[in-house]
């Protein structure tokens, strides 16, 4: 695997920078493990005794940050397993299938790449009011399911599988949906996870359509329900309440983050070994 | 579920297309008939409630002739280039460097994907704590080390930097990934030739790692192109676009046009700017990535 | 198939979560002024309340234990909330009641979004010769009510007077006040020495609107008219040179704190950081509770004044705060008796809301003994006469607020030169206007 060591400067350097990536994070913890009120007379009292978990008690007898999260994690997952499904049959019907105008087809998906949210998003907003459908899951999930970043990649992937494979199969008398399922669909993990990762992550952070569709507080996801507090003209519940939540609010992410992490480690390493 | 036995496969083309019909649904159903809708809309004179009339180009021709507008064109690029090459490079040499099995570099690579992973609301509220001018980490740097806090979100010329570092710190872990699993699948017969040739490190770093994730350099770019161009978050809830329109990317534009002053029409025809911006963004570097592969 | 098995829990979990049976009638209220449901989530005591979102919350609660047919959903916004109350309305999806400004309900109004509410308030009582004028003027459009006033509110003068005793400006007790920008510069300078601290404290980062109220305010007191009529700005004049210059050497002198987004300029008034804080009557008792605490900076050293007469007439920028309600077709009769009786509600609380500071929206209160008796209202009273919204037929005054505190703001900061500043303002706001 290993190829050299790494250069000493190299690892200096990157040692430091990952300091730096921290340094933002600990102050934010910092912060959040302290009284509002020391906080509003002075920041540099952070550095100092005492701290408290006053914050913390105040989120969790509150609640509605669970709220939040169980929100993104609903939409987000949604999203998630939706474009996983759909960019896997198109990107395998584009890669391998022939049918009448595919490359049309395909050339077309492949433009809306570049379509950028905003020139879709005010037409999106007023079909879904047509429908009646904001503030719903359902709302929340559907345009991310459109983007064809996942489609293009699939396709990629799938081309990039030797052809011997399914025509082996073909062979021994498959099914078209069979060949996909049994055969090729393993092959993508790799690209499943990032896939996966790149569609949960998206939809976790997105801003402008949850913030226009979800328009009612229960239907708030983080980000917006965070958006929510920090622009509050008086700041009623104090830094170091925003803060905790901040931190709240990324705590479970990070934890999903782990888990999905040794995933993605498992299929490149297994795609690494073919 | 429908299953195609290769005795049937030539009468039912078409049901090949069963597999990609699904998506076709969604995508047209959220981006073809919205951007048709959206582009109707930009050459009338319409709010969220209703349309007013057909203007013709009227929308666009105001566009080019307002200055705050030309200067969210500005901005939004001037964002791009300072966020796109960097998330690039740094991605890529992140990447380099931990692309080991030691446990160091499994460690360092959560840490630099992490704030990924966090929401814009998260990552601003972060920031802002880093850089307010009275109580924010760096200002309590400085003091100590005996300098005068700069305002950074307050300045001019160092918002928009700062709104990029910020971008950098949230960004990079995608690019980096991107790369890793590039890295990872690089032949290592390759690199086991190399060593037996005793090719020094720079060498086999630019005759074969950088030959080989040429593809994905192009991808990086291309989503992070198409990424930062659509920056709103950040400077939404950072400066709100200030000061002095220095950090007003055109997404916050077309928000504020369309949502806040009412003018839908208007904003559509922003909006049909930064999709023809992004467009040709995206072929150019689609056009340079074929081509060079071509040779 | 762990996509399929992720959306399946989703699903479920989704499908927990749910609404449960509740026979009580929805009555779903829209609101700024923040969420402190940690703090006065389950309090009713209306009295025992403070702040704006403190005292906000336990009327609400009250009336809901008052009220026990009625179900509250609580929708709160973030400052001020109407991008996305527009993108509500589109959706058809209109809240019972909204909190909005005087300033904005023209939009609203003009677009057919509202419903007058005139004659619902006249049946439980309630008609608008009992507003204050500066309320009645707020709601009032086309000869009819279009919502329920909650308050008036302008910019304050909040003084920290140890501070003033230390930099020699308190005379018999009360401080010295300017009367002309050379008066507030020389007395500014004066602060400066005596103490080393900026004579104002001000919330400029991040925050354009105060720019816009003092802009307002002191354009205002020189009798200049900001616009010739509903379609056009009339920024390019001396008097706007003059209220555009005189903070800006407020700020190139060091006359003011710096940099400072709202909670921080807060902060550093209640630190005792500088001399005067510029902002509205909304903290009014936040400062005052502060100089009851031993452990304040500005323990028995708070007052607070109406902004002080610069120029030739004595007039404050001003706006309010108003219950409306948007039109909904579909909105039942229970719930229209439950949105009358809420307003019903609110209109008898309406003295408890003005313990914000906030002057109150009827005239009975601020005649009242118990009104008079709160701190620092004597000072505050003029404010009734003194209090200038801009012209009603002026729309769009939410986006031109932000347009005016951006280019203010570049001016004030020598980003670009004043003259440059006010012509592009006026060329903004002129562009917004034309294109209603």
């Amino acid at each position: 695997m290993r190829f050299g060591r790494t250069h000493p400067v190299a690892l200096t350097l990157i040692v430091i920078a990952a300091v730096l990536m921290m340094v933002p994070l600990f102050w934010v913890l910092a912060l959040s493990f302290k009284a509002n009120a020391a906080l509003m007379a002075d920041t540099n009292s952070v550095f100092s005794l005492p701290y408290t978990l006053a914050n913390y008690r105040t989120l969790f007898g509150d609640g509605q940050v669970f709220r939040w999260i169980m929100n993104s994690l609903i939409v987000s997952l949604g999203m998630t397993a939706g474009v996983l499904i759909l960019s896997s049959l198109a990107g395998y019907g584009f890669a391998r299938l022939d049918f009448p105008g595919r490359s049309v087809l395909f050339v077309i998906v492949l433009l809306g790449l570049a379509v950028p949210e905003q020139a879709v998003i005010i037409a999106r907003h007023q079909m879904l009011s047509l429908v009646s459908m904001h503030n719903t899951y359902g709302a929340l999930i559907l345009p991310g399911l459109s983007a064809p970043f996942g489609v293009f990649l699939m396709t990629q992937y799938f081309r990039a599988i030797p052809r011997d494979i399914d025509e082996a199969a073909l062979l021994d008398g498959a099914s078209r949906f069979k060949i996909f399922w049994k055969v090729l669909l393993p092959l993508t993990i790799p690209a499943q996870a990032t896939l996966g990762i790149f569609t949960f992550l998206s939809a976790w952070n997105d801003y402008w359509w949850p913030l226009i569709s979800a328009t009612n507080k229960q239907m708030f996801t983080l980000t917006v329900g965070i958006a929510s507090t920090q622009m509050n003209f008086a700041q009623t519940e104090g830094l170091g309440f925003l803060m905790a939540q901040a931190v709240l609010a990324g705590l479970p992410i990070l934890i999903v983050y782990l888990f999905f992490q040794k995933y993605i480690v498992q299929a490149v390493a297994g795609a690494a070994g073919r | 579920m429908a299953s195609l036995t290769p005795r049937r496969r030539r009468a039912t083309d078409w049901t090949n297309a069963l597999f990609v019909l699904p998506y076709l649904i969604v995508f047209v159903a959220m981006i073809v008939v919205p951007l048709a809708w959206g582009m109707w809309l930009s050459t009338t004179k319409s709010d969220l409630f209703g349309t007013e009339g057909f203007v013709g180009l009227t929308n666009f021709v105001r566009l080019f002739g307002d200055p705050i507008f030309l200067q969210t064109v500005w901005n939004t690029f001037y964002f791009v280039l300072l966020t796109v090459p960097l998330l690039a490079v740094l991605g890529l040499a992140l990447a380099l460097v931990l692309n080991r099995q030691a446990r160091w570099a499994a460690v360092l690579r959560t840490i630099f994907f992490a704030s990924t992973v966090l929401s814009v609301t998260v990552v601003t509220l972060v920031w802002r704590l880093v850089f307010l001018p009275d109580s924010g980490l760096l200002s309590v740097v400085t003091r100590a080390l005996g300098g005068t806090p700069i305002a950074f979100l307050n300045d001019e010329t160092l918002a928009m930097p700062a709104i990029a570092i910020t971008t950098i710190w949230w960004c990079i872990g995608l690019p980096m990934v991107l790369f890793l699993a590039a890295l990872q699948q690089v032949p290592r017969a390759l690199y086991e030739a190399a060593a037996l040739d005793n090719a020094s490190r720079w060498r086999t770093l630019t005759r074969i790692t950088l030959p080989a994730i040429r593809r994905t350099f192009a991808l990086v770019i291309i989503i992070e192109v198409i990424l930062q161009f659509q920056l709103f978050g950040q400077p939404q809830l950072m400066t709100l676009g200030g000061p002095n329109n220095a950090t007003r990317p055109i997404v916050l534009f077309i928000y504020e046009t369309g949502w806040r002053q009412w003018e839908l029409g208007y904003a559509s025809a922003a909006a049909q700017v930064l999709f023809a911006m992004i467009l040709i963004a995206a072929m150019v570097q689609y056009w340079l990535s074929s081509r060079r592969e071509a040779r | 198939m762990r996509p399929l098995a992720l959306l399946a829990l989703a699903l479920l979990v989704a499908s927990c979560g749910g609404a449960t049976h509740d026979d009580r009638t929805t009555l779903v209220v829209q609101r700024f002024f923040g969420a402190c449901e940690a703090e006065y989530g389950r309090n009713t005591d209306v009295a025992a309340a403070e702040g704006e979102c403190g005292i906000m919350t336990s009327i609400i609660n009250r009336f809901e234990a008052d009220n026990p047919d009625i179900r509250v959903v609580e929708n709160i916004v973030f400052w001020p909330g109407y991008d996305q109350l527009t993108a509500q309305l589109a959706a058809n999806d209109a809240p019972d009641l909204v909190t909005m400004h005087g300033s904005v309900i023209a939009d609203y109004q003009a677009r057919g979004l509202l419903d007058p509410v005139g004659g619902d308030l006249a049946t439980v009582g309630i008609t608008p010769d009992q507003f204050t004028d500066a309320a009645r003027r707020a709601v009032t459009i086309d000869g009819k009510i279009w919502g329920l006033p909650l308050d008036s509110w302008t910019m304050l003068w909040h003084v920290n007077t140890n501070l003033f005793r230390k930099a020699g400006l308190m005379r018999n007790g009360q401080p010295v006040l300017p009367r002309s920008p050379e008066e507030l510069l020389a007395q500014a300078e004066q602060f400066e020495r005596r103490t080393g601290k900026p004579y104002l404290v001000q919330a400029t980062a991040n925050e354009y609107a105060s720019y816009t109220r003092n802009f307002y305010t002191f354009v205002m007191q020189q009798g200049v008219p900001l616009f010739t009529d509903a379609r056009h700005a009339n920024f390019r004049t001396p008097a706007a040179h003059r209220a555009l210059e005189l903070f800006k050497q407020i700020r190139a002198r060091d006359l003011t704190t710096q940099n400072q987004d709202y909670s921080a300029a807060v902060a550093s008034f209640l630190n005792g950081g500088g001399g005067v804080f510029l902002v509205g009557t909304w903290m009014v008792q936040d400062f005052d509770t502060a100089s009851r605490n031993p452990d304040s900076a500005l323990h028995n050293g708070y007052a607070v004044f109406p902004y002080p007469q610069l120029f030739q007439r004595n007039v404050t920028f001003a706006d309010g705060h108003n219950w409306v309600m948007p039109h909904n077709p579909e909105r039942t009769l229970a719930e229209h008796e439950a949105v009358l009786r809420f307003l019903k509600f609110f209109a008898a609380h309406d003295a408890d809301w003005a313990r914000t500071g906030h002057m109150p929206a009827f005239a009975a209160v601020i005649d009242s003994p118990k009104w008079r008796a709160l701190p620092h209202r004597a000072a505050l009273a003029e404010i009734a006469h003194t209090a200038t919204p801009l012209p009603k037929q002026i729309r769009r005054q939410f986006p031109i607020e932000t347009v005016v505190g951006q280019e203010a703001a570049a001016a004030i900061a020598g980003n670009k030169s004043i003259d440059q500043a006010l012509a592009d303002m006026e060329r903004r706001v002129n562009d917004i206007l034309q294109h209603i």
